[in-house]
């Protein structure tokens, strides 16, 4: 099996334009800018006879659309996904980044990382933790987004629980003037530091 | 031990570099080592909102060198279900700029489909009477 295509950068747009339109009976907007030939027109205008006049209302006020041909897209995807798996299949990436969701945030990571959750992790310190959230994953060449996460088979980000240990004592503190309202306390977190190992793109992708 | 003492003790670290008597004198001391803690724990609730800002400002500003709108960037990546997040986004066009315009074109795709997907074959509804100008 090759990678579905929703895992590559740009979006298969086959699928959605087989619309069902409602039969209309309407000549479209674009025919009825036709010149005709009963009007007068100045000199320029003879060379091209379906000119009109710019004027805030000569043309619809959505944009023009270039043409689209959804064969060509298949085709441009198709090379897109072959290339990008010929590069994984060789290995011809260096360092790879990696986009994980963990405790909450989203972290942007290499591999020799190292990050500071601001809780606390229910694995001991040496611990080798998989971070199963991934995502996106890129390199210099390619990059790889998920819709919204990609698939465990694919990508494999390790790390390491390095330390825990508590926060500074930080003190919060209200007051309100001429109310005698104060109110001091002092949060201490609990702090953990992952160093992440490794990030690897298995060789075939799915 | 003084109450005094005590205070000296634990807060002389905060306040060495307080200007003038407040770093002397305890009526003066204890105020403003009040008003710091107060303003350090309100600006500890207002950095997330000014850091969310400066993200924004961040993505916005690199989209906009992709031809792309703000606005329109995050709608059309919600819409195809990539749920990275501004700190991720704005990290992104710092370090990662391909990836970054590789989301754009991503998000300009969608965004394309949908208009044409509006569009369907550019016919207006039965009944209307149009106000875009037509030579006959």
């Amino acid at each position: 099996m090759t990678l579905s295509l929703r895992n590559i950068l740009l979006r298969a747009a086959g699928a959605r334009l087989s619309l069902n339109t409602e039969k209309r009976c309407v000549v479209p907007a674009l025919k009825r800018f036709q010149s005709s030939s009963s009007i007068i027109y100045p000199a320029s205008f003879l060379c091209c006879p379906s000119y009109v006049p710019q004027t805030s209302l000569s043309r619809p006020p959505w944009p023009e659309l270039p043409a689209f041909d959804a064969e060509e897209e298949e085709r441009r995807h198709r090379a897109v996904v072959q290339k990008v798996n010929g590069l994984i299949e060789e290995g011809a990436y260096g360092r790879l980044f990696a986009v994980v969701h963990f405790a909450s945030r989203q972290w942007k990571v290499t591999d020799e990382d190292l990050i500071l959750i601001e809780n606390h992790i229910d694995a001991a310190c040496g611990d080798r933790i998989r971070m199963e959230k991934v995502l996106l994953v890129g390199g210099s060449d390619f990059t790889l987004v998920g819709k919204p996460l990609l698939s465990r088979d694919l990508v494999q980000v390790h790390a390491t629980v390095i330390e825990k240990t508590e926060s500074w004592p930080m003190v919060h503190m209200r007051f309100w003037k001429r109310h005698r309202f104060q109110k001091k306390r002092i949060i201490i977190q609990p702090q953990t530091v992952l160093r992440i190992n490794t990030i690897e793109v298995s060789p075939k992708l799915f | 031990m003084s109450l005094l003492g005590m205070f000296w003790n634990q807060t002389v670290c905060l306040l060495q570099h307080f200007r003038g008597r407040k770093n002397r004198c305890y009526s003066l001391a204890v105020r403003a080592v009040r008003r710091a803690f107060v303003y350090a724990s309100k600006a500890r609730k207002a950095k997330r909102r000014s850091m969310r800002q400066l993200w924004i400002q961040r993505v916005a500003a690199a989209s906009r060198e992709q031809h792309m709108k703000y606005p329109a960037l995050i709608h059309n990546l919600l819409k195809c279900s990539v749920a990275l997040n501004r700190r991720v986004l704005c990290d992104l066009s710092i370090t990662e700029p391909r990836s970054f315009q590789s989301l754009t074109a991503l998000a300009h795709a969608r965004r394309t489909e949908g208009l044409r997907a509006a569009l369907g074959d550019g016919a207006e509804p039965p009944g209307v009477f149009s106000r875009i100008t037509q030579l006959q």
